[in-house]
């Protein structure tokens, strides 16, 4: 086995799609130009990143890396704000800074005390890494996030009743953010319990047929996975704590223009 | 004061005022404004224009927490915020503002007994209490955080007749100041005042006492 697949190998993968396709011509299920239309999209997309990401990791300047880095960091807090359904205008320098602090100092401390790769800003190691805590802080975000301001637009009486009972706005919004914040790392925690029985993650799965041995594949995944798991609640608190100022008014009510 | 909401004045100059001990009730038609003007005393409702002035505290940002600590809102269903009673009963000395107040056991019986609401009450869980129950908790909740102003909204219309006597009892006290929200002839014939909304405005009404 090499340790890549070779062009007529990855046509073999893609014959593949023919049966999914074929059941959904059967079943008149509609699903034809839209399946087509994302594996086309999948496709092109992984195509030019690897084109890209050959041309940055040849280079390996820290000033391209770093940029490139920024790019996804960008992304992904657009996504947060837009899947969470808040508005992008008042929140978005605060998520930013949020999703950046927690993703940023994360990484740096796995990749540089843990792996410590040479040179210390080598783009084989920080952009995959960068790139899997993102993924990750996007969807807990997402999930806390909207659970978090959600709950206390449907809760309001119940909010304001905090309130009138004298506590402060940090102390009020404290049962929200526990129900956000198990709503944002639950599918991380099942994950944790059954990985490696249940399922084999991604990056191990890549590793292993990338021909690196088992043993080496499990260490980065432990790794990856505390990685993930440490930014994504710094994440959503970071958040929470920033936004909090923009998020209510001066007598603590929260303003019904942060919502889409 | 004036309030306004969705771009409609609900209310223009207007003036009302409660003494110590005195119980103002509010009548008007629905939607007009009643429990918004309710909330714009706690900070709950914008204001358009106007102040909001408690025991000679103005009301603004800075004052908020000083007005609340002194003012209860009991609504027709109140939200108890809490798994059981007795959390919901001691709810308010957990926040920081009243940590050091946390009333001892026999005072708390004693508050729920002058509600008529038995001590097994306290081991029930907020979900299973019914909604005249939750508003005398609400009540005992606030007697024991001290509150001497009460903004009461329509909180009659839901309860039975026994119900509704003992929550009368517990809010027409000498040493309470109230101001609710009431369309029940017998309630606002209780008050010392009624005043009514009026096309955007407040007008002293007939009948109180």
């Amino acid at each position: 086995m090499s340790g890549h697949l070779t062009l007529p190998a990855l046509l073999v993968t893609y014959a593949l799609m023919l049966l999914p396709l074929a059941l959904f011509v059967r079943l008149r299920l509609g699903l034809v130009r839209v399946t087509l239309v994302a594996l086309v999209r999948m496709s092109v997309q992984l195509a030019l990143v690897g084109l890209y990401l050959k041309w940055i990791f040849e280079l390996n300047r820290p000033g391209v890396t770093a940029a490139w880095m920024g790019v996804m960091l960008l992304t992904a807090n657009y996504d947060v704000l837009g899947k969470a359904g808040l508005r992008r205008r008042l929140f978005f320098s605060r998520t930013l800074m949020a999703i950046g602090a927690s993703v940023g100092g994360t990484a740096a401390w796995f990749v540089l005390l843990s792996i410590r790769p040479d040179p210390p800003y080598d783009a084989r190691y920080a952009i995959p890494i960068v790139g899997m805590l993102l993924g990750n802080t996007l969807r807990s975000n997402v999930l806390g996030l909207e659970r978090f301001y959600g709950d206390i637009r449907r809760n309001e009486a119940e909010f304001e009743t905090y309130l009138l009972l004298g506590a402060a706005l940090d102390e009020a919004v404290r049962p929200y953010l526990r129900t956000a914040m198990r709503a944002a790392i639950n599918p991380s925690l099942a994950t944790m319990a059954s990985m490696g029985i249940v399922s084999l993650p991604g990056m191990m799965t890549g590793q292993l047929l990338g021909g690196a041995s088992p043993t080496a594949a499990i260490e980065y995944q432990i790794g990856i996975m505390i990685s993930i798991f440490v930014s994504m609640v710094l994440a959503v608190l970071l958040n929470v704590r920033l936004t909090l100022s923009v998020a209510f008014d001066a007598y603590g009510r929260l303003r019904s223009e942060i919502f889409r | 004061m004036e309030l306004c909401a969705g771009g409609r004045t609900l209310l223009a100059g207007a003036d009302l005022r409660a003494r110590a001990g005195e119980k103002v009730g509010l009548r008007g038609a629905s939607g007009c404004g009643k429990s918004s003007l309710l909330k714009s005393a706690v900070g709950l409702f914008p204001l358009a224009a106007g102040e909001v002035v408690v025991d000679g505290v103005s009301l603004s940002p800075a004052t908020a927490g000083a007005v609340r600590a002194r003012v209860a809102f009991v609504g027709q269903e109140p939200a108890l915020g809490a798994e059981t009673v007795r959390d919901a009963l001691l709810l308010p000395f957990r926040f920081k503002a009243h940590r050091d107040r946390r009333p001892a056991e026999r005072r708390l019986l004693e508050t729920l007994d002058s509600l008529l609401l038995p001590a097994s009450i306290m081991e029930k869980a907020c979900a299973r209490v019914s909604g005249g129950e939750k508003q005398r908790v609400a009540m005992a909740r606030a007697l024991l955080m001290g509150k001497t102003i009460f903004l009461v909204d329509e909180i009659t219309s839901a309860l039975d007749p026994e119900s509704k006597r003992v929550a009368m009892e517990a809010l027409f006290r000498p040493e309470l100041t109230m101001l609710s929200v009431s369309h029940d002839p017998e309630w606002l014939a209780r008050c010392d005042r009624v005043v009514s909304f009026e096309g955007g405005r407040l007008e002293e009404a007939e009948g109180g006492t």
